[in-house]
Order: C-alpha cells, then sequence, then structure tokens
C-alpha cells in the first residue's frame, strides 16, 4: 500500500460527519486499490457497507481483485426478497445495483439502521436526476448517521458543466470534498522518490507519415474556422487542441444538442467531420500502413458526398501520402509513374527477400493490358523496428546480467521475467504479437492481401450502390485477366483506372494464389468450404470465398505454431527420410551464419520466415517432395529447428530469440527451449481492457507502446508500492506528433481540472445542516410529520385520511430512468411495483407508458409498443402514452428539412399517425423534460383518485378462472379468442370482425369451408390462406 | 394541387376537407400528397369518416389560452379520432404545452406535435392516406414460416408455451383439429393441465361476442 493512500484514507475518516466525503483523485492513481483498502477496514459491528456497482464492469473486476480475503457478493433483482433482507443485516460487505436498492428503500425492506455506510465508486457519471442521487435522499432521511463516501478518478468530469462538483456534493448530502491530484505534495514525492528507470525514445515518422499528419490538421484547423462562423459553439472551446479529445465531441455536442434540429446540415456535417478527422490523426500512429489506406478507402465510399473536409484541398494529400505508404505504379518497363523510385525498388527488393510466397506473389507486379505495373512499397511502421531493437537490448542487457549472479536470475523469473508491452487495444497487441513472430513482411503482406481482396468487395459495393446494373457479372476478374473496362464511377475520379485495374488484377493473383496454396496443403483441418469452390467468375462471389481461404490458412499456420513439438518431430522424420548430407550441411551452415549476426534484422526476419514457411513444409514433407526453389528454405528452417533441439553452443542466441518469439504466445516454452536458460517473455497488454495486469505480471521491463497518462501512473504507483524491484520503463513516442501532444494535452488538462476545483471548493456553499433541508424534501416517507404540519392547513383539519399526498405506482424496471426521482423531488409518493400493464399508474383511470426519444424508435420497430398501448387501451380508461425527450437534446423528431417529399411508411410521423388511427382512444403526452413530465403528472393526478396499489398489481393478470379484471372488453367479448383469431394469416383488422359476425366460435371456424371463408373475409385469397393454414399438416419431428 | 372548387362525392371522399376557418394558414401550402378542398365544417380538417384534427400553434394557444377548449366542446362527440394538432412555434414550451396536453387528454384528443408546418402539414397526409391501413408496420417484423405463426397464434391462450404448441401440433395434426377437440382429448396431452386446457378450450368454444 502506498503512503498517500494512507493518506487519503485518514483523511476521509477524520471528517467530522462520519467520514462522509467527495474523493477525487488523478487518474491511474489506482483507484480501485484504495477503494479496497477502505473495504479491508470495515468490520461486521459497524453494519452492512453497500458498494453501488459501478457501470463499468471493468472497474469492479479490479475492486474484486485487490480485496483478497473473499469476493464481494453482488445483490440484484435476481436475488427473491428474503434472501436480500438476510443479506441486508448480515453486516457484510455488498455490491447492489442502484436499481434494487431504491426499490428496497422505497419499499422499507432495507434495515436502514443497519447499514454501516454507502460507498459510490464512480461519481463522476452521477446527476441530480439519478437513481444514485435518489437512494441517496431516501437513504438519508431514514438514517442519518451512516456514511456516505463518493470516488472518482475523472477530474475533468467533474468539472464538466456548471458547478457540477457542487451539484454532485449537494444531492449527495455530502459537505467535504478531498482532492489527490497527481501534483499533491504526498502523491509527487512518493512517486518521486524511487521513480523507475525512465528510456524515452522519440521515433521519427515517415516523411508521409508526417505529409498526412500536416494535411489532416490543416483540414481539421479549416473545419473548425468554419464551426466558428456559425456562431453556435463557443469559440473558446474551439481550439485545435481540445480537438484530439473524445471529450471535445461533448464538449460541442453539449451546446448543439438543445438546438440541433435547428441546424443546417452544413454545421452537422461539420461535426461530424471533425469527428471522423480526429479518428483519422489517431490511426495514422496506430494502425500501419495498409491498414490506414484500407480504413480512408472505407471512409471514401460510406461518407457522403456532403462531407466537407473529403473534399478540402488538404484531404487530397492525405489519401494520396497514405497511398504512396503501400504502392506506387511503374509502367511495365520499368519507368515510374509517380517520382524517384530507383531507391524504392531496391528496398522492395529487400522486401521480397527470401521469402518463398515471394515467387509467386511477391513480386505481383502484376502486368495489366495498359501496361501499368503495381509496385509494393509497405511501408512498416517505424515503431515496429524500434520495439524490436529494444526487445534485443533488453535481451542483451538481461544477459550480461546472467553470468553474475544464478541467484539474482531466478529471482528474476520469479516475479519479474516478462516484458509487457502496453498498446491502446487489441487489435495492436495482436498485430504487434504477429509481427514480434512473424517479422515485419509477413504481417504487411497479410495486412495487404486482405487489402487486396477486400478492394474487389469493396467496389462491388460501390457499385451496387450507385445502382449501376449495367454489368453486374459481365465485368468479373476470370483468374486475374482483367475484362471489360470498369464503369466511370467515382472511384475512378480519384484513383485512376488504370491503377484500379492493376489492384484488381494483383487481388485476382492473390487469389490464385491462395487456391495454390489450399491445394497443395492438404491439412484435414482446413475447413471444406475452402477447398470447394470452383473457379468463380464473379467478382461478387469471389472475395468472400477468398478470405475464407486466407484465414484458412492462417488458421492452418497458427495450428503449426502452436504445436513447435510436432513442428519437431516432423523435421525429425524429415531429417531421417530425406537423408541427403549435403542438404544438411547446407541448412547448418546457414543456419550458423544467422547467429553470428544475431543483433541485425535479418535474424528475426529469417525465424519469422521459419513460421511462414512451416506450413508450406509440412503439406510438402507430407508429400516427401522437396522441390528446389524452396530447398535452401526448408534446410534452414529444419536446420533451425533441429539445433535448437540439440542446444548447441553456438546456436544459444538463435535460440533465446526464438523463445521470445514463441513463449509470449503463452505456450508452454519447455518444448523450445528445454535445455535452453530462462528466456524474457513477452506480453502484450491492451490498454482499453483495464486489467490490473502490473500487479498479476510484475514485469521488470514495460515499454508503453501507446502512452498513456493513466497508465504511467499505474506504473508509477506500482514502483512506489514495490521500491526494492527494479523497474525499466520505455515509452514510444513517435516525434512532433499528435500522439505526443495528446499525451502532454491530457496531463495539463487534468491539472486544469483539479485546478478548477480546488477553486470551485474554496467558494462552494454547501449547507451545514444538510439533514434538515433532505427531511422536508422527504414528506412521502415521513408521513406523521407530515400531516402534522398539514393537518392544520386542511379543510378538515387533523383527520387520519386527510394526509393524502398525490401516490404514483411505478414499474420496478422504471427504476433504471430518472423520472421516479423526479417524481419523488417533487413530493410524490412513490410505490414500486411490478406491473404487467403500463409503466406509471397515476389513477384508477390513468396509465402511462413511458417512452424515451430512442424506446420509442425501437419499440416501434420491434412492435412492442403496438401491444403495450392495445392491453393498456383494453385495461384503462385513459390510457397514456408518454413521449419524453431529453432536456439536453432538440425537442423534436427531425428538422423540417428532414421531412422528405412523401409519406412513408419509415417515418416516425407516419408510425405515429398509425398508432393514433388504430388506438384513438390513446392519449400522447409530449414532454420537454423529466421535470416537465413530473409537472405534467401533478397536474393530470389533481382531480383523479390515487391508484390503488394491489389493483394496478393485478390488471392484465388473469385471475384463477381465467378472468381478467377491469376488462373493459372481457365482459362482451371472448377476448382471448379475438385475440387468436386476430393472429391467423389472412385475418386483417378489415375482415376480423365480419368473420366474428358470421361465425359463432373459433371450434365454429375449424370447420367452416373455404367458400364460406371467402364470403366472409370478402377475398377469395384471404380465405384460402386461412384455411390453408388451419389445415396444414403439422410437421413431424421425427 | 388544391382544388377549391366543388366537386363530385367520390372526390370527397379522397381529399381532406378544410374548413373555411383555415383559409390563409399558410400549413396548407404543405398538404401536397393529398387533395384538399374548402367545405363548412365544425373541425378544422375531417381526415375521414370519423377523424377530425384541430390546429392550434402554440403561440396563439399563449394569446387565447381558451381557444383550444371551446373549440373541443364545438366537436361533440362525433369523431372517433379527434386530434389536437400543435404546431410548436415558440422557443419556451414548457407551460403552454402543459395546458394543452391536459386540455386535450382530459378532452378525450390524441395530441400530435409538430415543430414545422412541414411537419404539420404531413400529419394531416399522413392520417388522410393511412385511413384504411392496417397496423403491420408498427407490429414488428414477425417470421412468416409456419411454426411461428402457429406459435404466435396459440400462445395468446395465457400460460401455453411453445412446448404445448408442439404438444398440441403433434398430437392433432393440424391447428383445424385442435380447435375442435374435446376437452378430454386436450386433458390428454402430457404437460396440459387442467387450467391449461380449460383455457384452450374457452378460447375455441366459447362465442367470439358473449353478448346474446
Amino acid at each position: 500500500m502506498v503512503q498517500f493512500h494512507e493518506h487519503i484514507i485518514t483523511e476521509l475518516l477524520d471528517d467530522p460527519q462520519n467520514g462522509s466525503g467527495l474523493v477525487i483523485v488523478s487518474s491511474g492513481l489506482c483507484l480501485p486499490k484504495l477503494i479496497s483498502t477502505l473495504l479491508l477496514l470495515h468490520t461486521p459491528s459497524q453494519g452492512t457497507l453497500l458498494i453501488l456497482s459501478p457501470h463499468q464492469p471493468s472497474f469492479k473486476s479490479q475492486l474484486l481483485h485487490h480485496f483478497h480475503p473473499s469476493p464481494i457478493p453482488e445483490i440484484s433483482a435476481d436475488l427473491p426478497s428474503h434472501h436480500r433482507h438476510s443479506l441486508y443485516t448480515s453486516s457484510n460487505v455488498f455490491f447492489i445495483t442502484p436499481r434494487i436498492l431504491i426499490v428496497d428503500l422505497l419499499t422499507k425492506k432495507l434495515p436502514t439502521s443497519q447499514i454501516a455506510g454507502l460507498i459510490i465508486p464512480t461519481v463522476h457519471s452521477l446527476t441530480e436526476t439519478s437513481t444514485e442521487a435518489f437512494i441517496v435522499r431516501i437513504f438519508r432521511s431514514l438514517n442519518k448517521t451512516a456514511f456516505v463516501r463518493a470516488f472518482s478518478d475523472k477530474p475533468h468530469s467533474m468539472v464538466s458543466g456548471f458547478a457540477k462538483a457542487e451539484r454532485i456534493m449537494k444531492c449527495l448530502y455530502i459537505r467535504k470534498m478531498h482532492l489527490w491530484p497527481r501534483f499533491h505534495v504526498d502523491v509527487s514525492q512518493e512517486l518521486e522518490r524511487d521513480a523507475p528507470e525512465v528510456v524515452d525514445i522519440r521515433v521519427p515518422m515517415t516523411k508521409h507519415m508526417v505529409g498526412i499528419q500536416k494535411a489532416i490538421i490543416e483540414v481539421m484547423d479549416a473545419c473548425l474556422k468554419e464551426m466558428r462562423k456559425t456562431n453556435k459553439v463557443d469559440v473558446e472551446d474551439l481550439t485545435l487542441e481540445n480537438g484530439l479529445f473524445k471529450s471535445f465531441d461533448e464538449i460541442v455536442r453539449r451546446q448543439l444538442d438543445p438546438i440541433w434540429h435547428t441546424l443546417g446540415k452544413k454545421t452537422k456535417q461539420l461535426v461530424s467531420d471533425l469527428k471522423t478527422l480526429r479518428k483519422l490523426l489517431d490511426y495514422l500512429v496506430r494502425y500501419d500502413a495498409v491498414t490506414y489506406l484500407k480504413y480512408l478507402d472505407t471512409l471514401r465510399v460510406s461518407e457522403s458526398f456532403r462531407s466537407v473536409w473529403i473534399f478540402a484541398e488538404s484531404s487530397y494529400k492525405i489519401f494520396e501520402y497514405a497511398k504512396k505508404r503501400v504502392y506506387r505504379f511503374v509502367t511495365s518497363d520499368g519507368v515510374m509513374l509517380s517520382d524517384k523510385g530507383k531507391s524504392s525498388k531496391g528496398k522492395k527488393r529487400k522486401l521480397t527477400g527470401d521469402d518463398d510466397k515471394e515467387q509467386v506473389g511477391g513480386t505481383s507486379s502484376t502486368s495489366t493490358s495498359s501496361g501499368v505495373v503495381l509496385d509494393e512499397v509497405l511501408e512498416e511502421a517505424p515503431k515496429w523496428k524500434v520495439l524490436r531493437e529494444v526487445l534485443e537490448e533488453i535481451e542483451e542487457e538481461r544477459k550480461q546480467a546472467f553470468p553474475r549472479g544464478e541467484h539474482l536470475v531466478e529471482e528474476d523469473d520469479d516475479d519479474s521475467g516478462i516484458v509487457l508491452v502496453a498498446c491502446k487495444d487489441e487489435r495492436s497487441c495482436m498485430q504487434l504479437e504477429d509481427f514480434i513472430t512473424n517479422g515485419p513482411h509477413k504481417v504487411m503482406r497479410d495486412e495487404w492481401e486482405n487489402y487486396l481482396l477486400g478492394k474487389g468487395e469493396l467496389r462491388d459495393l460501390h457499385t451496387r450502390f450507385k445502382k449501376k446494373p449495367k454489368k453486374p457479372k459481365g465485368f468479373g476478374i476470370l483468374d486475374g485477366v482483367v475484362h471489360a473496362p470498369t464503369p466511370q464511377n467515382a472511384e475512378a475520379s480519384s484513383i485512376n483506372k488504370q491503377e484500379n485495374d492493376a489492384l484488381l488484377a494483383a487481388a485476382a493473383e492473390i487469389r490464385k494464389r491462395a487456391k495454390k496454396d489450399d491445394a497443395v496443403g492438404d491439412d484435414p483441418q482446413l475447413p471444406v468450404s475452402g477447398r470447394g469452390r470452383g473457379k468463380g467468375t464473379v467478382v461478387a462471389i469471389k472475395p468472400p470465398q477468398n478470405a475464407e481461404a486466407s484465414s484458412g490458412n492462417k488458421q492452418e499456420h497458427d495450428v503449426l505454431l502452436a504445436s513447435v513439438s510436432e513442428i519437431r518431430k516432423q523435421a525429425k522424420k524429415n531429417e531421417a527420410v530425406g537423408d541427403d548430407p549435403p542438404l544438411r550441411g547446407r541448412g547448418r551452415g546457414k543456419g550458423r551464419g544467422k547467429v553470428r549476426n544475431k543483433k541485425g534484422p535479418a535474424n528475426v526476419k529469417s525465424s519469422g520466415n521459419n513460421d511462414d514457411n512451416n506450413d508450406k513444409k509440412e503439406a510438402i514433407l507430407d508429400k516427401l517432395v522437396i522441390s528446389d526453389s524452396e530447398n535452401e528454405g526448408q534446410a534452414d528452417q529444419l536446420n533451425q529447428v533441429v539445433t535448437a533441439d540439440s542446444s548447441e553452443a553456438t546456436c544459444q542466441g538463435h535460440t533465446v530469440d526464438q523463445g521470445v518469439l514463441r513463449k509470449h504466445t503463452g505456450e508452454a516454452d519447455s518444448t523450445v527451449s528445454r535445455n535452453a536458460k530462462p528466456l524474457p517473455p513477452v506480453h502484450f497488454y491492451a490498454l482499453e481492457s483495464g486489467q490490473p495486469i502490473l500487479d498479476i505480471l510484475r514485469p521488470s521491463t514495460i515499454i508503453v507502446y501507446h502512452p498513456d497518462m493513466s497508465f504511467v501512473r499505474e506504473i508509477e504507483v506500482h514502483k512506489a508500492e514495490n521500491p526494492s524491484m527494479k523497474l525499466k520503463v520505455y515509452f514510444l513516442f513517435y516525434e512532433e506528433s499528435s500522439e505526443v501532444q495528446k499525451f502532454e494535452a491530457s496531463i495539463r488538462r487534468e491539472n486544469a481540472a483539479f485546478e478548477s476545483l480546488i477553486r470551485q471548493k474554496s467558494l462552494m456553499m454547501i449547507p451545514v445542516d444538510q439533514d434538515g433541508n433532505c427531511l422536508g424534501l422527504n414528506s412521502s416517507l415521513e408521513p406523521q410529520t407530515m400531516s402534522s404540519q398539514n393537518s392544520v392547513t386542511r379543510k378538515a383539519g387533523g383527520r387520519k385520511e386527510v394526509e393524502k399526498e398525490m401516490q404514483v405506482i411505478v414499474d420496478m424496471r422504471e427504476f433504471m430512468s430518472s423520472l421516479p426521482n423526479v417524481l419523488h423531488q417533487k413530493g410524490m409518493r412513490i410505490i414500486p411495483v411490478t406491473l404487467e400493464v403500463g409503466d406509471y399508474i397515476l389513477s384508477p383511470l390513468i396509465c402511462v407508458e413511458r417512452k424515451s426519444i430512442q424506446d420509442l424508435f425501437m419499440s416501434f420497430t420491434s412492435g412492442r409498443l403496438y401491444h403495450q398501448v392495445e392491453t393498456m387501451v383494453r385495461y384503462y380508461r385513459i390510457p397514456v402514452l408518454l413521449i419524453e425527450f431529453s432536456q439536453d437534446k432538440s425537442f423534436s423528431f427531425q428538422s423540417a428539412s428532414d421531412i422528405g417529399d412523401d409519406v412513408t411508411p419509415n417515418s416516425i410521423i407516419s408510425k405515429l399517425s398509425l398508432l393514433a388511427l388504430h388506438f384513438p382512444r390513446l392519449r400522447i403526452i409530449w414532454s420537454r423534460s423529466l421535470h416537465a413530465t413530473a409537472e405534467i403528472f401533478a397536474t393530470l393526478k389533481a382531480n383523479q383518485d390515487e391508484p390503488d396499489e394491489t389493483k394496478a398489481m393485478r390488471v392484465g393478470v388473469p385471475s384463477e378462472d381465467g378472468i381478467v379484471e377491469d376488462d373493459v372488453r372481457a365482459e362482451n367479448y371472448n377476448t382471448s379468442a379475438v385475440e387468436f383469431l386476430r393472429r391467423l394469416p389472412g385475418v386483417t383488422d378489415s375482415n376480423y370482425r365480419a368473420i366474428m359476425d358470421g361465425c359463432k366460435s373459433l371450434a365454429e371456424l375449424a370447420l367452416m369451408p373455404v367458400e364460406r371463408l371467402a364470403e366472409l373475409m370478402g377475398g377469395q385469397k384471404a380465405a384460402r390462406t386461412l384455411r390453408d393454414f388451419l389445415d396444414a399438416k403439422y410437421p413431424t419431428l421425427l | 394541387n388544391a382544388v377549391a372548387s366543388s366537386s363530385s362525392p367520390a372526390q370527397r371522399r379522397n381529399a381532406i376537407i378544410v374548413s373555411h376557418r383555415q383559409k390563409g394558414n399558410p400549413l396548407l401550402k404543405h398538404i401536397r400528397n393529398v387533395r384538399w378542398e374548402f367545405a363548412d365544417i365544425v373541425c378544422d380538417y375531417l381526415l375521414g369518416q370519423s377523424s377530425c384534427a384541430l390546429y392550434l400553434s402554440l403561440r396563439y394557444h399563449l394569446l387565447h389560452p381558451d381557444y383550444l377548449y371551446y373549440r373541443i366542446r364545438e366537436l361533440q362527440k362525433n369523431f372517433k379520432l379527434r386530434v389536437v394538432l400543435c404546431h410548436i412555434d415558440v422557443e419556451d414550451v414548457v407551460k403552454p404545452l402543459l395546458e394543452v396536453t391536459k386540455t386535450a387528454l382530459l378532452h378525450e384528443c390524441t395530441l400530435l406535435c409538430g415543430w414545422s408546418l412541414e411537419e404539420c402539414g404531413r400529419y394531416l397526409e399522413t392520417i388522410k392516406v393511412y385511413e384504411n391501413k392496417p397496423a403491420d408496420i408498427i407490429q414488428g417484423q414477425m417470421d412468416t414460416d409456419y411454426l411461428s405463426r402457429l406459435n404466435h397464434a396459440l400462445t395468446t391462450v395465457r400460460h401455453v408455451n411453445k412446448t404445448d404448441v408442439v404438444t398440441l401440433g403433434t398430437t392433432f395434426g393440424s391447428l383445424s383439429h385442435i380447435m375442435d377437440v374435446s376437452m378430454e382429448d386436450l386433458a390428454r396431452c402430457p404437460g396440459i393441465g387442467e387450467r391449461k386446457v380449460k383455457r384452450l378450450y374457452d378460447t375455441f368454444h366459447e362465442p367470439f361476442k358473449r353478448v346474446v
């Protein structure tokens, strides 16, 4: 445990208000750890401790990870109420979902006197209307001594909006705010005392990357300028720095949402363009060149032609550079179409290297009729190389450390042998892992092949979008031969046709090869479908098949990689069978050569090729066919494995290397290096996954591949907790990139947030007597006080039944929303029950189904709304649909310009009209906000009786004899029969009444001949449909 | 476009009848998908045999808070669907909208809100165009294969579940048989207890209309 955590806890516990308080710490200062420490201090004598379940599951799992004694159970609606009660009184620690907690508080099933306190772990997601606030209000009114502790590690979201921190404190009845920024003297002293060794590596971006970044920033700037012109958003917020963060969207949306429907198309487009651009900037440093290009291509297809940025001058450069990072074009006689090529030509050769795959597709300079040749550039991410070098360096150092003392080595092996590489997302993790295993070329090649394969699909999609059915099949690629010229589409304007053809031809080449590969490797694990493909002629069909094939190959490849031992076995077999001494000799020689220049990239490359070759090899070994061209590669490969096996001293370096490569995938390294010394495994960790990785792995070396502020702090805390441990951290930054800018800005932003909070804290007006405050509000829970206060003013003065405050019966499921809270604030008594029909019962006559806008659209589509209204109409005199808009969103469905020229069935207008037509008794309430809803409810209840709880619960639930109470139609109709009838095919709204008139019951209907049905239903077709359905033979299941 | 002259009754049936009161309402410009014509009627817009609409601009309501009430009272009980079409043309909506909501709700009118004249016009058009349209598009997609439809129908009977549907189907072969079997036969099915038997039997044999 770190010192400042202790400080935080003591400060919190010392608070005169029995330890209630709001604690805000810098992100990355291990809030889950802090909370779990606090939980450990809890003793049963204090009573039960309830933690409101946080919204993010990762937070909860981290909390659980740190809280050792036993897992904390969660109380949710799934537990029966008596079970819940016994838990409440058990004096333990529990998670509890806010929904069930509020229900149990309202129904007084929770013995509040036995609760030690509440913990709210992620308070930044709170507002005055959220359930948590409701919980605390009720809880406080019943128990004034228990503590309420709220925590947050997102200071910047505590300052969004006006005086957010203060408002949150008020609604939680917390008086004291504790701020623990990273720059707090206790924190910084402790963290910097034994700071980990840091190596900051600035990796220069390639020329093209710099170009792209510059272009994106130019376009962003232009968009922001445009935005300023609209005068709709606070100009101060419109800075480029803000534009780098996700929260920028929030800032803009918060200001624009309420007036969204009044905005022009252009402003809306600008908002979405800025978002797209921010993503592009982010992906530039995260994705490899090919994936990036692919993303851009997708954007080009999906972005509407309305988008502003795509036509900005600089955007052209984005696309151009992105393309140049991947490929260029040469005329078939070797003259570059674009600028200087010789150097890159050389590079290309180097790339193609000794990978035998290249022989088929590597040079894939595919000539088309026009004589344009595709030349691959496949620029790899600069960080890759650096990462590899760093790993090698680490390995070097480790080896140097080994001879110094075996003891130390063992210690290392125990807890800190692993090199942790932290990336932003899972995708990067997998790619880096792939890169480390297979070398950069394989990775880039895979991506490139994928890209080319996808290209065909994309173009197909494109043409489909364009609705050009002229020759959907005519222009296809018959195994690489480009037939008809591509139709002139939008694509052709940006990529010229020749290029496009060349790309497609290259794609075809790959397909062909994939097919060939497939044919060679008759591995049983290959999916059958992959092989069953004929010579598909239509592009539209081919790509998916081939994608499958290549994934099939990949699978095959993975399987092989996984079973290292199997490979070795086969290698041995091969040795035994193909006893060709010269071959072996040559192989070994080569292997040694590689060992010698271990540091060079060639080494990794060759071992990358290993695995690459493996699948080929296996296939071929099985057949005992060793072709000349592959001879060398195989011998080489074979030899490496063999040498690893026999652990020759000279090859140690090599095996070590292989260890790195294999071990990280999580396989038993023993197979590779049974006799070798312990090796440094690599673990890739996605920051997004939010696991307490440092505590689990306890790495001694960390490479931060994508810098992230909170992770840096986590490392610091981890080090401070383990001062004796050696910890070395490498940061990989792209020099002068948005990445650096963003990282620095995130620190600045957090500091600014804390400064603002400190200022707020000094000015804050928190009433000392908050308890009194909440008493007044909680009329509903204090009936006695309420009645005594009011009895004087009431006409009948002091009569018991007079204290009839307003009551609203609320369905349990509605406690996800904030409306019950707001209704309660308005002084209504909330009665939670499970309702079969409706969400809110205002009076014996009025039943309300609440729909937020999103809900409304969804439940129209699913048909749920229709049925809900149907039942409401059946059981209540005044069935009401409440359409609830959000306060901070626009109050309308659509702007005038979005309403098309025709009546279309998908429009919300059509759906609502249809609903009104079918249920003329349905009333509709349009509410601007939660508070408006509460007011409307109060007005509507004014002259109505109070609803009856038990009756409301019974509505829609049939009693024993199947008769539903209060069913308006039930007296006159056999409702279930009518319902049944209406669900039969052929029966429609217009003919079901006629059927009911013409025949007495369903049993009679069952026997009615089709002619008679046709008479009743007014048509042969409908009658036929119905009759067929009735008589259809039930399919036998056997 | 707008046909202001008198026309045959058949034509009138396909048109929205607009009250003379609405003359000069810019909303009329936006009724383009349906023909409309003026006539002397009580409501503002006659949208079908039994549906009508009153138009109310919130701004007007602020000036004449009682207007809506008197108009609704005039309508009497002649219509099944009585729409109050409210044009939201003020910034501060909460209070006036509350009043309109209350009046409409307590006097049996369906309130529809539009934020532009286009939207209001579209509501009128849609209600007219959809006058006889079934509710399919808001009833949700249903699978159209035999088993799903059979499930859909039989599970209207309370407590009958999908397993029961299978039991019934395999035992009796077709829906018409299921609908016509005796109580004893139903009772012989595994999993179908006394209560379910009664419910099923009642559904099938009790007349649709109870009133004699």
